[in-house]
């Protein structure tokens, strides 16, 4: 039932997840993060299978960090999302297949643009404007459909991500509750109350 | 609900007179969901040859970077550029290495080869998800609109297309085609050799 | 004992046809002396085809990194076919170029291997490195038969590399334009080189530079034909002395 939307605009990517934690019909938790931090201008937001879920985030996560301390500098986020696409796909074919869903949203240090990559969970990767991941991608994409905008402000992007949201929360049988909003420009990694 | 319907999309590819296009469309979806309008399909594999991986789209991005891998060794290990032959006979045994377990794709190639006399003869080629291939003489279909496809160019192909009449053939194939197929569409791309 | 080896290794490079390279800001330059010379030996291969040079001294290793190598040809052969390999399983998995350093490690760690492992012999060979990625733009990297590798500026290896570096040492300015480099590179290397004449069957050359166009780097190995109209126009060909006799 989870929900995760991104969108980019002018010099910065958004990721939105919902913040809740369900076992069959029960909410078991309402403040869980389900946005990584993979390095200082990558975020990724994961949903799927719980279990599968944090497992591959922080195997992710872990495996950027090594690049980065093996190398010196950070992998883009191009090169980033491509090796994650990779590792799902090698596990769809694999005894045991990861289930997990992505959005990684990046700024591009060397190119001085941000990069948002939908990822599925049988390693199907498009770079996309926007994108969305569970039964909000249902009414969110034609809502970004309308409103997004590629050259709009930061404040601009966040208003069209609140309506996406509000739809949500209006139309959906589960409300998701609280969503945790992250923002990636060219200063780094930062989360924002909506 | 077929894995090959999955994700949609569309190739076509045809024969001229010295000259072959191949053209896709862009959509990538999630069964009736769309998800992006810009999901490229068709790759060049040298200055001579193009690729389209319609199909699976996990599939269509793993294929694509083994090609590459595999291109790129022969190339720097023959110091000379894949011909069209070899190369479609490199995606049936890619292709057939994974026979009880396949890639979800059913790859088309267009190119030219470069005959001893100097001029450049049309090639084409398509394969099934396994490798088998078929070397037609007039145009391969495939993907999800693969049956209006081959409706359309039927009627609308002819011998001896010169470049800008083949163009015009093959872009109103795949266009009507695809306006039939609700798996297909989002955007068209045509590639014209 | 395997460092013992290692020292004749290098003893036996410090042999080797001179290798050199520029740093420059808008590309890097690489010049080599070919060895195996004379008239028998076929070179028709090396007009077209290919992607350029005599496939001697220096190869692609990479559409990003060409390498000038000095010291034992076959060594040096299994050393490209793995860097060449290296380089397309990085691509294969990120997506992205080999980044120029990560691959002068590649090798290094290959390298390093043959001198702590019993019953093998280390690799006689150095390379130098010219590549071009994002992070760092150009680079020039040297790297030993140790496993030792280190960044430059300008650099030689191989025959007389004392004498070219301290003509190097002289002359390298910083900020030189590729256009300077090529002279300064051929300069030296007239000056260090065993011959007094230089053509295309003693002289190797390429340059790495970034296509104002698709910004991607581009890298030229020249074929023996371009070589010899290079040193023409910086007036260092050789004199056709056989020429000069029948027409006497």
């Amino acid at each position: 039932m989870d929900s995760s939307f991104a969108i980019t605009g002018k010099g910065y990517a958004i990721v939105a997840a919902d913040m809740t934690v369900s076992r069959s019909i029960v909410k078991m938790q309402y403040n869980e993060d389900k946005i990584k931090v993979l390095g200082s201008h990558l975020l990724m937001a994961f949903s799927g299978e719980p279990g599968d879920t944090v497992q591959f985030a922080e195997y992710v996560e872990r495996n950027i960090r090594l690049a980065q301390i093996r190398n010196t500098y950070p992998l883009p986020p191009p090169s980033a999302a491509s090796w994650i696409r990779r590792e799902l796909a090698d596990s769809l074919r694999s005894r045991s297949p990861y289930s997990v869903n992505l959005l990684v949203a990046g700024y591009d240090l060397s190119t001085h643009e941000p990069k948002l990559y939908w990822i599925d969970y049988l390693g199907t990767m498009a770079t996309v404007p926007f994108a969305a991941h569970g039964y909000g991608s249902y009414f969110a994409l034609s809502l970004l459909d309308r409103y997004h905008d590629p050259e709009a402000t930061v404040e601009e992007g966040l208003a069209t991500l609140r309506r996406c949201i509000d739809e949500v929360s209006k139309r959906l049988v589960v409300t998701p509750g609280k969503f945790k909003v992250k923002v990636v420009d060219k200063n780094g990694v930062r989360e924002v109350e909506l | 609900m077929s894995i090959m319907e999955y994700n949609g999309g569309s190739v076509v590819a045809m024969v001229g007179k010295g000259c072959v296009a191949i053209a896709s469309d862009l959509r990538l979806g999630n069964q009736a969901l769309g998800i992006s309008s810009n999901f490229q399909k068709i790759f060049p594999i040298t200055d001579h040859i193009y690729l389209g991986l319609p199909g699976l789209a996990t599939d269509v991005t793993t294929l694509k970077e083994q090609f590459r891998y595999r291109v790129n060794m022969y190339t720097i290990k023959e110091e000379r550029e894949i011909e069209p032959e070899a190369f479609a006979h490199l995606v049936s045994s890619t292709l057939y290495e994974r026979r009880f377990g396949p890639f979800f794709i059913e790859p088309v190639m267009a190119g030219l080869t470069k005959k001893p006399s100097g001029e450049y003869k049309p090639f084409i080629a398509a394969s099934d998800l396994i490798g088998c291939l078929n070397f037609a003489k007039d145009f391969v279909v495939a993907g999800t609109a693969s049956s209006k496809l081959f409706g359309v160019a039927e009627g609308l192909w002819e011998p001896g297309l010169e470049p800008e009449d083949l163009f015009e053939t093959i872009s109103q194939t795949l266009l009507n085609a695809v306006d039939r197929d609700a798996y297909s569409g989002w955007g068209a791309v045509v590639h014209v050799m | 004992m395997f460092t013992i080896l290692v020292e004749y290794a290098m003893e036996a490079i410090s042999h080797a046809g001179t290798v050199l390279a520029v740093l420059a800001k808008d590309g890097v330059v690489l010049a080599a002396e070919k060895k195996v010379t004379g008239k028998l030996l076929d070179l028709s291969g090396t007009k077209e085809g290919g992607y350029g040079g005599s496939g001697e001294k220096i190869f692609l290793l990479n559409s990003n990194v060409v390498a000038g190598v000095a010291g034992i040809t076959a060594d040096a052969n299994s050393l490209v076919n793995y860097a060449r390999t290296a380089a397309q399983k990085h691509l294969y998995s990120y997506n992205e170029d080999i980044p120029v350093e990560l691959l002068t490690q590649r090798l290094c760690d290959l390298k390093q291997g043959y001198t702590q492992y019993g019953g093998l012999r280390p690799f006689g060979v150095s390379l130098l490195y010219a590549g071009y990625d994002p992070h760092y733009k150009f680079q020039l990297y040297h790297s030993d038969p140790s496993g030792n590798y280190s960044g430059w500026k300008a650099t030689c290896i191989g025959a007389n590399n004392g004498t070219a570096q301290s003509l190097l040492k002289q002359e390298y300015k910083d900020d030189i334009s590729v256009e300077d480099a090529v002279a300064l590179v051929l300069r030296v290397m007239s000056k260090t080189m065993d011959s007094t004449t230089l053509g295309s069957e003693k002289l190797e050359f390429a340059t790495l530079t970034v296509d104002p166009v698709t910004k991607k780097p581009k890298s030229k190995i020249y074929r023996p034909a371009e070589v010899d109209a290079l040193l023409k126009k910086h007036d260092l060909a050789k004199k056709d002395e056989d020429a000069e006799m029948k027409t006497a």
